[in-house]
């Protein structure tokens, strides 16, 4: 499942963690845990949009504006990628 | 121990806590959330006249060496003194946990599988076939309902039954031939040493690459032959994915168990959300689907925000100007207080507040569109065309805060991880149209397209954003070559907006244009009515007072796109410290022009501008240079005063430039 997981969201390029299940055939917490041990493992790592603005401009009038995360974002790291490849 | 000790283990939140303190009758704390356990509770409870100790572990999801936790358990599992574990599934998500029951028997202990809140499954329609459950696990499997005492003289019988008999757990799983090739030389290298741990399972996790174990490994005094064996099984194979492949295994495994003995309802309402998402990423109908719900919000805009409630603005707006002209009259206030709180004030930073409701509408609607999953494909449907025009999706994000303030929309380019993109991203943002420029396009379009706010709206932004999008590939190519880093997005689940985040992302707009109004705008705006209404020889506003003149001079540069009033001219570098003092500025000097009775901006802008020129000015006030909070930041993200001037510069010209074609080509076409 692991490898599959990575496949499709590089297929893709997208990940939707309902679809994953769907077409995995493994329930969706299940490819929670999938993703989870993807991430521990530094075969796709999770990026953040936009936190590291709230301390320095706090005191703005749109400082809310700045750290709202509106999508969470993955990037398959060079560990995944040399796997992919190995397949 | 008395006869026998048994452990409990099993995913956080499956109901441990609530069998020991069933046997125990004590109270240990019990809580509808994972990680309430945090370590192992010890208690002793009499079965059929005899006493047995019980051991309550933390939850883990696996067994691994990744938390405290995890540790915690495992340690007490392959080392403590328990004679049978009983391992609390959680049936209403029986596969998840049947990993850690996986690794329970790759451990080689003795387990009994108690698979409680059988109630809670029942509920959600999920049935099992409990005997083949136990068949291919090889181990008793009982249902329990631990919160009502169901099934717990079972468990334990089964538990105690399992203590007595002299069974060897068989290894259930195989891994691929690779693996189980160096497990088993592992093994072989192992012979004969003192394991802190099962040989088997040793070598596994020599495999897996689990750190604990090598440390358990070089602490328990392993001899230098197998240890040089490990270090060179690592030295050799460090870049394979042994570790990936044997967790792979276990889910693997894991789903074949449940496979035909866990029956669950096919959910079909999910699928729905499966065709939403395939038709609007659609490669081709994606954007223009994003451009449709776009226009659908900017009409929306207008005729909610400015025909709706854009009257009641206005008349509160008039109303508490009179009201304050007739109270500085009665007071017999000095002529210039009297001036300035009209003049500058009222129509000036008043001009401004009118614009609330748009803001306020607009907000709401992207909002909206936000918290309920949809920009999250949108950015989907971006990242394609960016990623061809040499930027990437994460950009998009940017680009989507910047229609709210560039300032952060600049900010956030910086968690973007190459400097490329980041450059990129900062210079193209103040293409997109901030809230502070609505004010301009408002009060244009209501004086000359009244009827077509919406479209004059959505095609100023798509403007934004296309021209955004050249410049991005155009900088791609000269300034900023290299690659783009490949990102992923998540998506997530379409949800109904929450009232509450909708309102808070429209507060935090509003207020802050509120704020900038009372604050920024009001100190421009003072300023410029101190220079307007001075020297005191001069007519007040006119062309002959200093703003008057300053006006006068740079107006022939805008005498190519149309719009060379120096009224015009001037409100557009007031512009520079905060946009919405272009429309303060137009307030103040227009309405000092045009005294008669009634005269609103609005009239003043039909008497000054015509359609085309009312074009040009909203195009050259989307595009030319931004305000200075903007320039600010991009002189501290990039460190440096270069890159804000070039800024500064090249979007003034990309912003003339465009705003001359427009007057050119329309004079041209035969329009005025
Ligand atoms: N419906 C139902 N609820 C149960 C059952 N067993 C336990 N619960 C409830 O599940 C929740 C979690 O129970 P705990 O006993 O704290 O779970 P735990 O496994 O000790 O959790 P951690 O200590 O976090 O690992 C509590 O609200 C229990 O009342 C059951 O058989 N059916
Ligand atoms: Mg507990």
């Amino acid at each position: 499942m692991l490898g599959n997981i990575l496949k499709i969201i590089d297929r893709d390029g997208y990940i939707s963690r309902p679809m994953l299940s769907r077409e995995l055939g493994f329930p969706e917490e299940v490819v929670n845990d999938g993703i989870t041990q993807l991430l521990r493992m530094g075969y796709i790592s999770e990026e953040k949009t936009g936190e590291d603005c709230s301390s320095f401009c706090s005191g703005c009038q749109f400082a809310k504006n700045c750290s709202k995360e509106i999508v969470n974002f993955f990037k398959i790291s060079d560990k995944g990628l040399g796997f992919l490849k190995g397949r | 121990m008395g006869n026998g000790t048994i452990a409990l283990v099993g995913n956080p939140n499956s109901g441990k806590t609530t069998f020991f303190n069933a046997l125990t009758g004590s109270n240990q704390y019990v809580g509808n959330w994972p990680g309430v356990t945090v370590e192992k509770k010890e208690g002793r409870f009499k079965f059929k006249g005899k006493e047995y100790h019980v051991v309550d572990l933390p939850g883990t999801y696996s067994l691994g060496a990744f938390s405290e936790d995890e540790i915690v358990a495992r340690d007490y599992i392959l080392t403590g003194d328990a004679d049978i574990i009983i391992d609390v599934v959680d049936a209403s998500n029986i596969e998840r946990n049947l990993y850690l029951t996986t690794q329970l028997l790759e451990m080689g202990k003795k387990i009994v599988v108690a698979l409680n809140m059988v109630d809670e499954a029942r509920k959600r329609d999920i049935k099992f076939d409990i005997e083949g459950l136990s068949k291919k696990l090889g181990v008793p499997v009982i249902p329990t309902v631990a919160s009502k005492e169901k099934g717990i003289k079972n468990i334990i019988q089964a538990a105690v039954d399992m203590i007595n008999t002299d069974m060897i757990v068989e290894n259930p799983l195989q891994y691929n031939e690779t693996i189980e090739h160096h497990i088993c030389h592992i093994e072989e290298a192992l012979k004969g040493e003192d394991l802190p741990y099962p040989s088997r399972w040793t070598a596994l996790k020599v495999v897996e690459g689990d750190e604990e174990i090598l440390k358990a490994l070089r602490a328990s005094g392993l001899n230098k032959d197998p240890m040089q064996y490990i270090d060179n099984f690592y030295k050799y194979h460090s870049s394979e994915n042994f570790e990936l492949e044997i967790i792979d295994t276990r889910y693997a495994f894991a789903h074949r168990i449940a496979e035909g003995t866990v029956q669950r309802p096919e959910i079909e309402v999910v699928t729905l959300t499966d065709k939403i998402d395939k038709i609007i990423t659609n490669k081709y109908l994606g954007i223009p689907i994003f451009a449709l719900i776009m226009l659908v919000v900017f009409q929306l805009t207008f005729e909610i925000g400015e025909d709706v409630l854009g009257e009641g603005a206005v008349s509160l707006i008039e109303g508490f100007g009179g009201l304050m002209e007739s109270f500085l009259i009665s007071m017999s206030a000095p002529d210039w207080l009297i001036s300035f709180m009209i003049d500058g004030v009222i129509n000036g930073v008043g001009a401004v507040v009118e614009f609330v409701p748009i803001i306020t509408v607009l907000y709401l609607l992207l909002g909206f569109l936000e918290d309920s999953g949809y920009m999250a494909r949108a950015a989907y449907v971006w990242d394609d065309l960016m990623r061809r025009l040499g930027l990437q999706g994460k950009a998009f994000i940017s680009m989507i805060i910047g229609f709210g303030c560039n300032v952060p929309g600049i900010m956030s380019a910086r968690t973007l991880d190459n400097k490329k993109d980041r450059m990129i991203t900062t210079l193209i943002n103040p293409f997109m149209s901030c809230g502070a420029k609505l004010p301009i396009y408002s009060v244009f379009i209501a004086a000359f397209f009244p009827r077509y706010g919406g479209l004059i709206l959505f095609s100023l932004y798509a403007l934004g954003i296309i021209l955004g999008l050249i410049m991005a590939k155009i900088l791609s190519k000269t300034l900023f070559k290299g690659e783009s880093s490949y990102f992923i997005m998540e998506f997530p689940p379409y949800r109904m907006p929450t009232l509450k985040n909708v309102l808070r992302n429209m507060w935090d707009n509003v207020y802050g244009f509120l704020k900038r109004a009372g604050t920024i705008i009001f100190v421009v705006i003072t300023l410029l009515w101190v220079i307007a209404v001075l020297p005191a020889s001069a007519d007040p506003y006119s062309e002959f007072s200093i703003l008057g003149r300053i006006g006068t001079f740079i107006s022939p540069v805008f005498k190519l796109a149309g719009f060379n009033n120096w009224q015009a001219s001037v409100a557009l570098f007031a512009g520079i410290p905060a946009k919405e003092a272009v429309v303060g500025t137009l307030g103040m000097l227009y309405a000092g022009q045009y005294v008669e009775e009634g005269a609103m901006l609005v009239n003043a802008i039909q008497h000054n501008f015509t359609s085309l020129t009312a074009l040009s000015y909203m195009v050259m006030t989307l595009l030319y240079t931004p305000c200075a909070a903007t320039l600010g930041i991009v002189g501290k993200e990039t460190k440096s005063i270069k890159w804000p001037v070039f800024m500064a510069f090249y979007t003034f010209a990309m912003g003339l430039a465009a705003a001359i074609i427009v007057f050119q080509v329309g004079s041209l076409l035969g329009f005025s």
